[in-house]
């Protein structure tokens, strides 16, 4: 989840609250904070409310939920006389901007409205790809008609936090965020900038901005381009900026737009959703009436027309997150609290169902410890060297070690034995677990089967140190276990043997081969065993039929 | 019953009367405390009389000794016969005047013209015999006036010892008898039990130390988290819900885009969980349509099959729930899974790249959130957690979404579930009538809080030692 810091003043010089009530409003908002020192907190939002990313977003939302201020937030608007003009731009086809007038930005307005941009690009804009924002003093633009075009590699600006001008190629081969960024929206030798009139780079989206429009404590009106790979999320975004500059007392610009899908920005877009009254009771499990329902809904900033059997709900354009009725639903919850929703007694009728094949570990897990052996729990993900034949592989591993799911228990049992030579001896293990193998008949081509592996190591060790225990559990279950030579690379050959019922192969066991043990650097003889449960299901339930 | 050391002791008291310790000490080659003790506990027996008594002797003193050596000078002047003092002197030394004060004394010579001239016979005086028998003997009573001569010539010295004088008593005597039928032995075997019953005989087993520590002996043992897991889905099966399954091996399908989480989300990249060559196959095509459906129509971008299509190991075990909602079950319906997930994480105290959850499902005609919040509390309560507090949160796929915070007495409210009404994007398109609450709940951390680990690892720990060791929680 996204954390943003901020200076606790920014919020309760604008709400009247406690440090205390601040972390309950924040919690019934979905949000946490954790208090950093006398100034800032940290907050961590959730990944729905971007909205909330930035103070103003905070504090209109607690403002509602503290009963202070109800119903949507009016914010002043008005024409700008800009003019951004889309071209075709093949990377990030989708651009829109937008005008802010009469900020006010101290040094902790200015942090957070950076941060704010950031934690934006990481979230909707999921780290740029999919939208990208430039912040410009819209003094220091100087143009009414700003437009957003491919530019060649060889053009050349100034870029943010530099002095000398620098080319396109440059800036994406030379600086940090060209190196990040630039990958994702170069095409051949163009790239997409934002120029003015004249066609000097104000930003090259979603790189840098540049040095010349750089935003600082003296910009009042503000600038904003968003662009990117949808439109949808491009609107959203900038939607989201505006109202919480309005929330902060900027005038919203509109630009006129040409070339895109609309002619003015920002969208401001509002939504409506349609709640039946039965709908909000039903979900939550209350029973509201329309006035309690509506007081709700105004407190988590809707505005609301009633109607016979629903609630209208208008939903304001920076309330993302808001797909269907349902989410509008969890607002009302949201409102009343849910620790003030009184749990429902739980009930229930009749003991739940369960195969018998957990029965069948609960049994082997008895016998097993009967027979002295440890239990012990190793990880399903293992190194792809100690398996054989078909098995997951993972595609992209994040240790060298672990980049493959076991086909076998015999590997990770090994790998453990090899770490517990200096323990007394004898060393006697197993454990019931799942392996995954393929091919199998499954709609993704791998199976999960359950197995239990026992292994025995000593200064000595011989076949039938793992054979007598292993033939007793099975006998113990009803079965009678024949034995059948064969041949592995893990065992020492004509000492290994598969165990069959009938005609079903149940497992395999014997010696481990001299090989192995030098490959996972066991000093010791092991024998060891592994019986297939699933197998061994097949059997047990064709003998109960 | 006789201690083999007792019985020793009786033994040889029954053959000398009475002894005195050290002598005990000495004729049984015992360490002197040894024997101190066992007359103390034979005496406690009534087996022993003990008497201490003060007892005086004469020791030879350094003088005496060199005189036992040498013999006395009054002795080695008479056996010169005839000698005229200027050679007596030089052959006596230092000792001519005691030979001849002696002497005189004795009345042994006379000194006629410078000659000394003896006027007896026998030059052997009673000191030097009184001497040998005090050195030969401690316990010999010398003649008190030859003592008081030797006192006086500091050849003797008179020393005086306390010592136990111990005697064996008739019971003593009786239980030593009693005791000589027994044999001793070291452990018993089966032969002897067959012996001794055929025979009618018995046995002493010799004593063993009973206070020592025994050698190391190591326990077949269950997996105490195995134990717990089983604790958890004991109390699913006793609530009434069913116990389901699913492989690892999963399509980002189930995983993912049938919990309505859009092909881009941010979970969704690739080093948010771990995938596998290949692609599965959707099998249920109407399915697939309405999935496909749901995500262009609400979040509006082009859904692709073939992302669904891909294989990935599960980072959630909703992945399970996915899989028993695409069986369209019946309301009422409860369902639960435990399960290990993957994702690719860094291994540290707190993290593992595979961890196991519970995933829960209830499905009901008119299923709502405060039964929900219900069902969740029941579920801690029994699991040990009795006070839960409800976090409003996002899951893409829940809506209202909660999170559970249960209360540990040492750490405060610690995050334990996520929870939700399953969204109708989720519901609707499997064709599943009536609401669904579903919930997951990490089971590794509250294993932790139970067995009081601090290090996720040590779940997983693969130290023998360790889980040889591993305490039993009750």
């Amino acid at each position: 989840m996204p954390t943003i810091i901020l200076d606790r003043s920014r919020v309760t010089r604008r709400i009247k609250i406690s440090d205390k009530e601040l972390n309950e409003v924040l919690f019934s908002l979905k949000a946490e904070s954790k208090e950093i020192d006398r100034q800032y907190i940290e907050v961590e939002v959730n990944t729905d409310r971007p909205d909330m990313l930035i103070s103003e977003g905070i504090v209109r939302a607690a403002k509602g939920i503290l009963g202070l201020e109800k119903g949507e937030a009016i914010y002043r608007s008005r024409t700008s006389g800009l003019t951004f003009n889309v071209s075709r731009v093949r990377t990030r086809p989708y651009a829109l901007a937008a005008a802010v007038y009469g900020l006010e930005l101290d040094e902790e307005g200015l942090r957070e409205l950076i941060q704010f941009q950031e934690k934006l690009h990481a979230t909707l804009g999921r780290k740029r790809k999919k939208v990208a924002i430039g912040l410009h003093d819209l003094r220091k633009v100087g143009s009414d008609s700003i437009s957003y075009i491919e530019v060649d590699l060889s053009k050349k600006f100034v870029p943010l936090g530099h002095k000398e001008e620098m080319s396109v190629k440059d800036v994406l081969v030379n600086t940090e965020q060209g190196k990040n960024y630039g990958e994702i929206a170069v095409s051949g030798s163009s790239m997409p900038a934002i120029v003015d009139e004249k066609g000097d780079v104000l930003s090259l989206p979603p790189v840098i901005n540049s040095e010349r429009t750089r935003i600082s404590t003296e910009t009042r009106d503000l600038f904003i381009d968003v662009t990117g790979t949808s439109f949808e999320a491009v609107a959203e975004t900038l939607d989201v900026i505006v109202a919480n500059l309005g929330e902060a007392g900027g005038v919203i610009g509109f630009v006129d737009v040409k070339g895109a899908p609309v002619t003015i920005s920002p969208l401001l877009r509002h939504t409506e959703v349609k709640v039946p009254k039965s709908y909000v009771n039903e979900v939550i499990g209350v029973e509201l009436n329309e006035d309690e329902i509506v007081e709700h809904l105004s407190r988590m900033r809707y505005n609301t027309q009633r109607g016979d059997s629903y609630v209208k709900v208008v939903v304001p354009p920076y309330r993302v997150d808001v797909i269907s009725e349902i989410d509008v639903v969890e607002d009302v919850a949201m409102s009343m609290g849910y620790n003030n929703l009184r749990p429902e007694i739980y009930v229930y009728y009749r003991k739940g169902d369960t195969d018998l094949r957990h029965d069948l570990i609960s049994q082997v897990r008895e016998l097993l410890i009967g027979a002295g052996f440890l239990e012990i729990m190793t990880f399903v993900l293992t190194h792809s060297s100690l398996l054989m034949g078909r098995y997951a592989q993972i595609k992209n591993p994040i240790s060298d070690y672990f980049n493959a799911v076991r086909n076998s228990l015999i590997p990770t049992t090994l790998s453990l034995l090899s770490s517990n030579q200096t323990v007394s001896m004898p060393v006697k293990v197993f454990e019931v677990g799942e392996v995954v193998i393929s091919p199998c008949d499954s709609d993704t081509g791998y199976c999960n089967e359950t197995r239990a592996a026992a292994a025995v190591m000593d200064s000595e060790i011989s076949y039938e140190d793992i054979q007598a225990p292993v033939h007793s559990v099975l006998k113990s279950l009803g079965l009678s276990p024949r034995y059948k030579r064969t041949a592995s690379p893990y065992f020492i050959p004509g000492r290994v043997a598969l165990i069959m019922h009938g005609s079903e192969e149940i497992g395999i066991l014997g010696e481990v081969s001299i090989d192995w043990l030098n490959r996972l650097n066991i000093e010791y003889p092991v024998a060891i065993g592994e019986i297939y449960l699933d197998a061994l299901l097949r059997v047990l339930k064709g003998k109960r039929d | 019953m006789l201690t083999e050391t007792e019985r020793r002791i009786l033994e040889h008291l029954s053959k000398v009367e009475m002894i005195d310790d050290l002598q005990l000490s000495s004729s049984l080659e015992l360490p002197r405390s040894t024997v101190m003790s066992t007359i103390e506990s034979l005496k406690l027996k009534g087996l022993v009389n003990i008497e201490e008594i003060v007892k005086s002797y004469y020791e030879v003193t350094e003088e005496g000794e060199r005189r036992l050596r040498e013999g006395m000078p009054e002795d080695r002047l008479l056996k010169m016969g005839r000698v005229e003092i200027p050679k007596a002197k030089e052959r006596l030394g230092a000792d001519f005047e005691l030979a001849v004060g002696w002497a005189k004394k004795k009345g042994w010579i006379r000194v006629e013209n410078g000659v000394i001239v003896p006027t007896v016979n026998t030059p052997m005086s009673s000191e030097i015999l009184e001497l040998k028998k005090i050195k030969a003997d401690p316990d010999y009573a010398p003649d008190p006036d030859i003592v008081k001569t030797l006192q006086l010539r500091n050849l003797v010295r008179r020393k005086v010892v306390k010592r136990l004088i111990i005697r064996i008593t008739s019971r003593g005597i009786k239980a030593l008898e009693d005791s000589k039928s027994f044999n001793y032995v070291g452990n018993l075997t089966r032969e002897l039990v067959i012996s001794l019953r055929n025979s009618g005989g018995s046995v002493v087993l010799k004593e063993k130390n009973v206070e020592a520590e025994p050698p190391e002996l190591t326990l077949g043992r269950k997996h105490f988290f195995r134990e717990f897991l089983n604790e958890v889905r004991e109390t699913l099966l006793e609530m009434g819900f069913n116990e389901v399954y699913s492989g690892y091996v999963e399509m980002e399908f189930y995983n993912f885009d049938m919990l309505f989480q859009p092909q881009d989300h941010p979970a969704r990249e690739i080093h948010d969980s771990f995938s596998v060559e290949g692609f599965g196959e959707i099998r249920d095509k109407e399915l697939l349509d309405r999935v496909a459906k749901v995500h262009k129509d609400k979040w509006k971008y082009e859904w692709e099959p073939g992302v669904a299509r891909r294989l990935m190991l599960r980072s959630q075990t909703t992945a399970t729930t996915s899989r028993i909602l695409s069986t369209k079950p019946l309301p009422p319906a409860r369902y639960f899974t435990i399960g290990k997930v993957f994702r690719p994480d860094s291994l540290d105290a707190t993290h593992l790249l595979e961890f196991h959850q519970l995933d829960g499902l209830v499905l009901e005609s008119d299923y709502n959130f405060r039964r929900l919040l219900g069902t969740l509390k029941e579920i801690f309560k029994r699991l040990g957690v009795a006070e839960v507090r409800f976090k409003p949160a996002y899951f893409p796929f829940t809506e209202p979404s909660v999170e559970v915070y249960g209360f540990i007495p040492q750490l405060g409210w610690v995050e334990m579930a996520g929870a939700g009404l399953l969204r109708p994007e989720v519901v609707q398109p499997t064709g599943v009538e009536g609401r669904a609450g579903a919930w997951g709940i990490g089971l590794d951390r509250l294993a932790m809080l139970k067995y009081g680990l601090s290090d996720i690892r040590d779940l997983y720990s693969n130290r023998v030692d360790f889980l040889r060791k591993m305490r039993v929680e009750l």
